[in-house]
């Protein structure tokens, strides 16, 4: 473990409860939004008894039934299962049913759905992109046997998407949906629940193209922002998002030039030559910005001969045997 | 003098030949000594790791295992290269069949993974093996009265299986080496978050999109240059800054520093060697900024 671990450990969020006292109190700063009425959203603060082991819904529960009858919050397990009750404390998306209450919490609704009232949101958005990314099993053919057998290998590929319990939390933090005008994505939610589908065996849906240019694979940035909220430790980028791209990659690797140009690049070069890897990614496109490109051969960022004539690492030839070898 | 098996990673030999300049530059006058892995390959950025899963643990577990036929820990300038090859060793330490896959492959080259090697980035270095108190006394021009904004980026701190953050905002490193050095840090928006490089050769727009917020914000709270660990968060923050300041119809002109740069104007190396002049955002006010430091 390196420094910043070793030196803090990891950090506990609201780590409230052993300073309890019979007047130890904890404030809420609310958001608070009725989008048929208000022209813009404000915060109220409510300051509640603290009480042994005080989760977040616990704190927002008494707000409800002694301070402000009228809050919009939702919840409905209050055990971690059924992913109604996601919001964000102090900047962080949360289920409000597991997070230890902190002395003092700004809590709002989750990012990138339309507001409904409060810290509620309106989930449809991703649902109607579920539903036009058909996320179900597609079967073309009749079950040779009941019940079918399932493989052992692909169920276990698979295990980490069924734990998603659909809270949107991912949904929330993912910072490329904050351009989502401009920036078609489908999210990490939706992509975990393409994953599920397209990666069983039994599927028959040929997805290719809804992941590479309806779900937008390609535009996950790949920060981890995903994995750090989900409640349910789904290793989203790993487990959901990458497959997704390696069976782009291995089904249609017209369909992943990057990846393609890439891996063609260190086969050859052993190291990457970002000038080749954008000519080759991008084609012609790449020289849309003759000003850019002349600033950065000025200052040596881009050697144009160099990147061409640079030799390839020492014991090349035995990195290549790597890449044809068949794993 | 101590020994470091040094990997430095493609940007450092392509589009910041500065950070490899500057690295060698404080390690030289800190008494450190680089072993740079010369035959080591690319650790397959994010796309070898999803294209082909295997293969990229063998490149990354294939750097490593040079690092242990020297006897030494693997050191990094690059927050993504880290994150490879610590899920990689990660992936070879927890599957035994994986392991021996591997190092079945990589005996045609007579090396081995052994799994003996640390690997670290140089500001985990500078911290925990040189030692804080240790650096400090090495200070000559200390960065009094300069402000800069902590860009960690994402391959640092998430995700949390390596990191052990629950939250990643309370990455504090940089903020302490830049205690060391005498300089201020200021909070804003974007210290832990995400440049969006991953993307840019796919669609630019993306980091444009993802960062120039982020520099605004840094500007906002009086930041007088933003330093950064990761040299794919430097070529967006500092290449890209042009089109992100369009995007956003106001100016940036923010200087970016990698972190080795910073820690040389600290240790009083003269400019030129830690390669100041090849920033598309010029960082001469910010380096003129520092007392006694302009040479």
């Amino acid at each position: 473990m390196h420094l910043d671990t070793k030196a803090h450990g990891p950090a506990i969020a609201g780590d409230a409860s052993p300073a309890t006292r019979a007047d130890a109190t904890v404030t809420l700063h609310i958001h608070r939004f009725d989008p048929t009425i208000d022209p813009v959203a404000r915060f109220d603060t409510f300051v509640v008894p603290q009480v042994k082991d005080m989760r977040v819904i616990d704190a927002l529960h008494y707000v409800y039934e002694t301070l402000a009858i009228d809050i919009g919050y939702r919840w409905y397990c209050g055990t971690k299962k059924c992913g109604t009750c996601a919001v964000r404390v102090n900047g962080r998306e949360t289920l409000a049913c597991w997070e230890a209450a902190e002395l003092e919490m700004r809590i709002e609704p989750l990012r990138h759905l339309p507001i409904v009232r409060d810290l509620c949101v309106d989930r449809q958005p991703v649902e109607d992109k579920l539903v036009a990314l058909e996320t179900w099993l597609v079967r073309k053919q009749p079950y040779q046997v009941f019940p079918e057998p399932i493989d052992i290998n692909n169920a276990e590929m698979l295990r980490p998407t069924l734990d998603c319990i659909s809270c949107l939390a991912c949904y929330s933090a993912c910072p490329v949906l904050d351009f989502n005008e401009t920036i078609p994505f489908a999210g990490p939610a939706a992509l975990v629940h393409l994953a599920r589908v397209a990666l069983d065996a039994r599927d028959a849906g040929g997805r290719i193209a809804t992941i590479v240019n309806e779900a937008h694979v390609h535009h996950c940035v790949s920060c981890y922002k995903c994995e750090e909220v989900c409640p349910a430790h789904i290793p989203i980028v790993s487990r959901a998002i990458e497959p997704l791209k390696q069976l782009a990659y291995t089904q249609s690797p017209e369909t992943s030039r990057h990846a393609s140009a890439f891996i063609d690049i260190i086969r050859r070069r052993g190291r990457i030559e970002p000038m080749l890897l954008v000519l080759k990614t991008q084609g012609l496109a790449a020289l849309r910005r003759p000003r850019r490109a002349f600033r950065l051969i000025a200052r040596g960022k881009v050697a144009p001969l160099a990147a061409f004539l640079r030799r390839p690492i020492a014991g090349i030839v035995n990195l290549r045997h790597y890449f044809d070898q068949k794993s | 003098m101590t020994s470091i098996a040094f990997y430095p990673g493609c940007s450092a030999s392509t589009t910041c030949t500065e950070l490899g300049q500057s690295t060698r530059a404080v390690a030289a006058r800190l008494d450190i000594n680089l072993h740079t892995l010369h035959s080591a390959s690319c650790t397959g950025s994010r796309e070898v790791r999803a294209a082909d899963p295997e293969l990229f643990v063998t490149l990354n577990v294939r750097i490593i295992a040079l690092a242990e036929a020297e006897g030494l820990d693997l050191m990094t300038i690059c927050n993504t290269c880290t994150l490879n090859l610590l899920d990689a060793k990660r992936r070879v330490d927890t599957d035994a069949g994986l392991r021996e896959r591997v190092n079945a492959r990589l005996a045609s080259e007579k090396l081995v993974y052994r799994g003996v090697a640390r690997i670290t980035h140089f500001l985990w270095y500078l911290l925990d093996d040189y030692g804080e108190a240790h650096l400090r006394q090495q200070i000559t021009t200390p960065l009094t009265g300069q402000r800069v904004a902590a860009f960690y980026g994402c391959h640092i701190v998430r995700p949390p299986e390596h990191f052990g953050f629950v939250d990643s905002r309370n990455v504090r490193s940089i903020e302490r080496l830049a205690d060391i050095l005498g300089c201020e840090t200021i909070d804003y928006s974007g210290r832990t978050e995400c440049c969006g490089f991953h993307c840019s050769a796919e669609n630019e727009t993306v980091p444009i999109k993802l960062s120039g917020r982020h520099i605004a914000s840094a500007q906002d709270a009086g930041a007088q240059a933003l330093v950064t660990p990761c040299p794919l968060c430097h070529t967006v923050l500092d290449t890209f800054q042009d089109d992100m300041a369009t995007d956003l119809r106001r100016p940036l002109d923010m200087p970016v520093l990698h972190l080795p740069q910073l820690v040389g104007l600290a240790l009083g190396i003269h400019r030129a060697s830690l390669g100041l002049e090849r920033h598309i955002v010029s960082v001469r006010r910010f380096v003129n900024g520092v007392k006694g430091g302009i040479r």
